[in-house]
């Protein structure tokens, strides 16, 4: 028990001690909140300008009402031309394609087939949007011919039912702040997974290639080595969420004293208190080291027996560890599922199987315990994780003691099954 | 009293006996040698010994009780072949680290290693990482971390390679301070002249197997040809007799087989009556490495695999 505390003691210390933990602990997060804002920011800017010559045979669609609709949006612009020349040379003319309207008669019901004729695929995206530019244009035609003023329009377009959920267990529960709480922590595990994971296969690699194995398990057994390693790692990466926690109190009390006077640090301040009134924080929280110090361990003790089944063969490590991080990215799939309908059956299941609940739970358990989440489901799920790590850690030990003295050729997932049902 | 008892120890890999029922004993403060060939088992039989592997069958006996690799590890020094240490890692803490898994503590890992570091003049090394070591001063290093939580059994498995022939000399002699001090020394190797200046009792294995086992002396006395160097100043071009007959003869020497049941004084005394002035008269013991190669050679070289049931 001693030498396993001195092997965490050691693997926590080296770690936390590299410049590179404060540069992941500083830039993660900052890389995150890019990432979210990059993401939406990319996708409003990519809009192109598209020219589109609209040549009306109908003869709905005048000037004022296609000048209206373009200064609306700018990102598809009609060109109304009634030369059906340019059809064959739109693109010299600086057009992107062109649309024809039929001649029509507006009092027949039903769906009318345009086609967008153009030179290049545009995509889904620009098809609907013209789509409804057309049709506004059409809508307002309609509005008119039917005899529909400005009055009885606001009527018939703002006049809805609105749908909310209320949950009568849990009155709080916020299906928008639980699916955010629910996609962060469920994000920020995978990423754990992964990153934290890989650690542990380069660390016993290393250990694996330096040699320095041999020279340690004459002083202590392979397993003990093995958890040390796992567990001085796993607390690497509990230190720096605990850091990004206390960064968010400590944003939150700074922002509570600057008052409302700040707009920034009030929408901040109120974000918080938002969540914290509508998920049960605490529950959350220890869920969340729960399942990511499960995970961990249930995944990491993979990661180990694959790195020492393998030499510094990057390579190598990558083609043997694809399966599990496979299985970790099959988790992050199912989790959208899960928070589109945290209570399917495919969310219920996922987030008792061992495999996924790590990822699928933290996902579903914002919803609400035990309006969303019964309890027996988490007990289970708990249960079955801490078994599972408990098998998948016996399992790896096998293969880590008889991998981590073992040179020359990679061994197959076979290969290593064998090595660890043998006695 | 012995140190060290292995009776009857088997070790069989998918594809080889590794270690096919070898037996030895050794005495506690001796230097023992074992040798054999690349691929002979040595590594095998060292890794059951310091507890990293657990034999198939047969039994170590370790200072007198059954081999318990959890608590016995603390009394035994293993230098592997290949040398390991991290490389990213200071070299002092790295060695506290390493005597703190053998169950020192760190008041007195860091008093023993202060004494070492200045005994090999490695003070300087303290606060430098191991890769800006040469590999000879990593060697030097391997060893201090080795030795110092001063066990009963040391196992070294080739710890001169790599190291120029001042530093060897340097380990040579804590090696013999160590042995003088009481711990036994279990010194693994293929390089047969270390073994002939350091040990005293050696075995030999082949292909998994003792092909030899006894102390130096008694070994070279087995293994000796009645082969006698004679130094004289007077020789006959053709020199033959009916007690032995000459092997080499060059200049004023003179190398001789002695015939069956023939006696050195039956030698001397026809030497004399033949009125040759000897000067010295000599018995020539085989080297070990002679032993070696006459023991290994005909087996194949290198090691076979071979279906093991």
């Amino acid at each position: 028990m001693k030498k396993i505390l001195l092997i965490i003691n050691r693997e926590y210390l080296t770690r936390v001690k590299k410049k590179a933990f404060l540069i992941t602990t500083i830039l993660f997060p900052l890389l995150y909140i890019l990432l979210i804002f990059g993401t939406t920011y990319l996708g409003s800017a990519s809009k192109s300008n598209l020219k589109v010559i609209l040549i009306d045979e109908s003869g709905y669609f005048t000037d004022s009402s296609i000048n209206m609709i373009n200064t609306a949006d700018s990102a598809i612009v009609f060109y109304p031309i009634s030369d059906t020349a340019v059809q064959n040379n739109y693109r010299k003319a600086g057009y992107d394609g062109f649309v024809i309207i039929p001649s029509l008669n507006w009092q027949e019901p039903g769906s009318k087939e345009i086609k967008f004729i153009t030179d290049k695929t545009h995509g889904l995206g620009t098809n609907s949007m013209i789509e409804k530019k057309l049709n506004t244009i059409w809508a307002e035609t309609l509005n008119t011919k039917l005899g529909i003023d400005k009055e009885k329009k606001e009527i018939l377009t703002s006049s809805k039912f609105l749908v909310n959920e209320e949950n009568q267990k849990n009155k709080n529960a916020d299906a928008k702040v639980a699916s955010t709480i629910g996609y962060a922590s469920g994000f920020l595990i995978y990423f754990i997974l992964l990153i934290y994971g890989s650690q542990v296969m380069m660390g016993v690699m290393e250990e694996k290639t330096n040699r320095i194995a041999e020279v340690i398990i004459s002083s202590v057994k392979p397993f003990q080595l093995m958890l040390g390693k796992i567990i001085g790692i796993s607390l690497v990466a509990l230190t720096q969420f605990l850091i990004w926690v206390a960064c968010i109190f400590l944003v939150y009390t700074v922002g509570k004293s600057l008052g409302s006077d700040n707009a920034i640090a009030s929408s901040i301040v109120e974000g918080i208190q938002k969540s914290f009134n509508s998920v049960n924080l605490p529950l959350v929280l220890g869920c969340f080291a729960f399942y990511f110090m499960g995970g961990f361990f249930f995944y990491s003790s993979l990661y180990a027996a694959v790195g020492s089944a393998i030499n510094d063969d990057v390579r190598e490590a990558q083609s043997l560890s694809f399966p599990i991080t496979l299985i970790i990215i099959f988790s992050i799939i199912i989790m959208s599922v899960a928070i589109n309908d945290p209570s399917g059956p495919v969310a219920t299941w996922c987030s008792i199987i061992p495999f996924t609940s790590p990822i699928v739970m933290m996902a579903r358990l914002p919803f609400g315990v035990p309006g969303t989440v019964p309890v027996w489901q988490l007990l289970l799920s708990m249960t079955l994780l801490i078994i599972g790590f408990l098998s998948t850690t016996w399992l790896a030990a096998k293969i880590y003691r008889t991998g981590i003295l073992m040179y020359g050729k990679k061994p197959s997932w076979k290969e290593m099954l064998k090595w660890a049902l043998r006695k | 009293m012995n140190i060290l008892e292995v009776q009857h120890l088997k070790k069989y890999f998918a594809t080889q006996k590794a270690v096919d029922d070898i037996s030895f004993t050794i005495k506690e403060g001796s230097i023992f040698g074992l040798l054999g060939p690349n691929g002979a088992g040595k590594t095998t039989l060292l890794r059951m010994i310091t507890g990293i592997f657990y034999q198939d069958s047969g039994e170590i006996i370790f200072n007198g009780k059954k081999f318990n690799p959890e608590k016995d590890v603390e009394y035994i020094g293993y230098m592997p072949e290949e040398r390991g240490l991290y490389k990213k890692m200071k070299i002092g803490e790295q060695a506290v680290y390493l005597a703190q898994l053998k169950g020192l503590s760190k008041a007195d890992a860091l008093a023993k290693l202060h004494h070492w570091f200045e005994k090999l003049e490695m003070e300087s090394w303290w606060n430098k990482k191991v890769e800006d070591l040469s590999k000879g001063m990593s060697q030097k290093l391997q060893f201090v971390t080795t030795v110092l939580h001063e066990p009963k059994l040391i196992i070294l498995d080739e710890p001169f390679s790599g190291l120029d022939p001042v530093n060897a000399n340097l380990i040579k002699d804590e090696i013999f301070n160590l042995a003088k001090k009481g711990s036994t020394v279990i010194f693994s190797t293929h390089r047969m002249e270390q073994v002939e200046e350091i040990c005293e009792h050696i075995v030999l294995v082949n292909k998994g197997q003792k092909v030899l086992d006894g102390t130096l002396s008694e070994i070279k006395d087995n293994y000796k040809e009645n082969i006698y160097a004679i130094n004289t100043d007077q020789l006959q071009s053709q020199f033959t007799s009916s007690y032995f007959e000459v092997i080499k003869q060059s200049n004023n020497n003179l190398l001789i087989k002695l015939n069956e049941n023939v006696s050195t004084n039956e030698v001397l005394q026809h030497l004399i009556n033949e009125k040759i002035p000897v000067h010295s008269f000599s018995e020539v013991l085989p080297s070990l490495n002679e032993i070696f190669i006459k023991l290994v050679e005909g087996t194949n070289n290198a090691r076979q695999f071979q279906k093991v049931d």
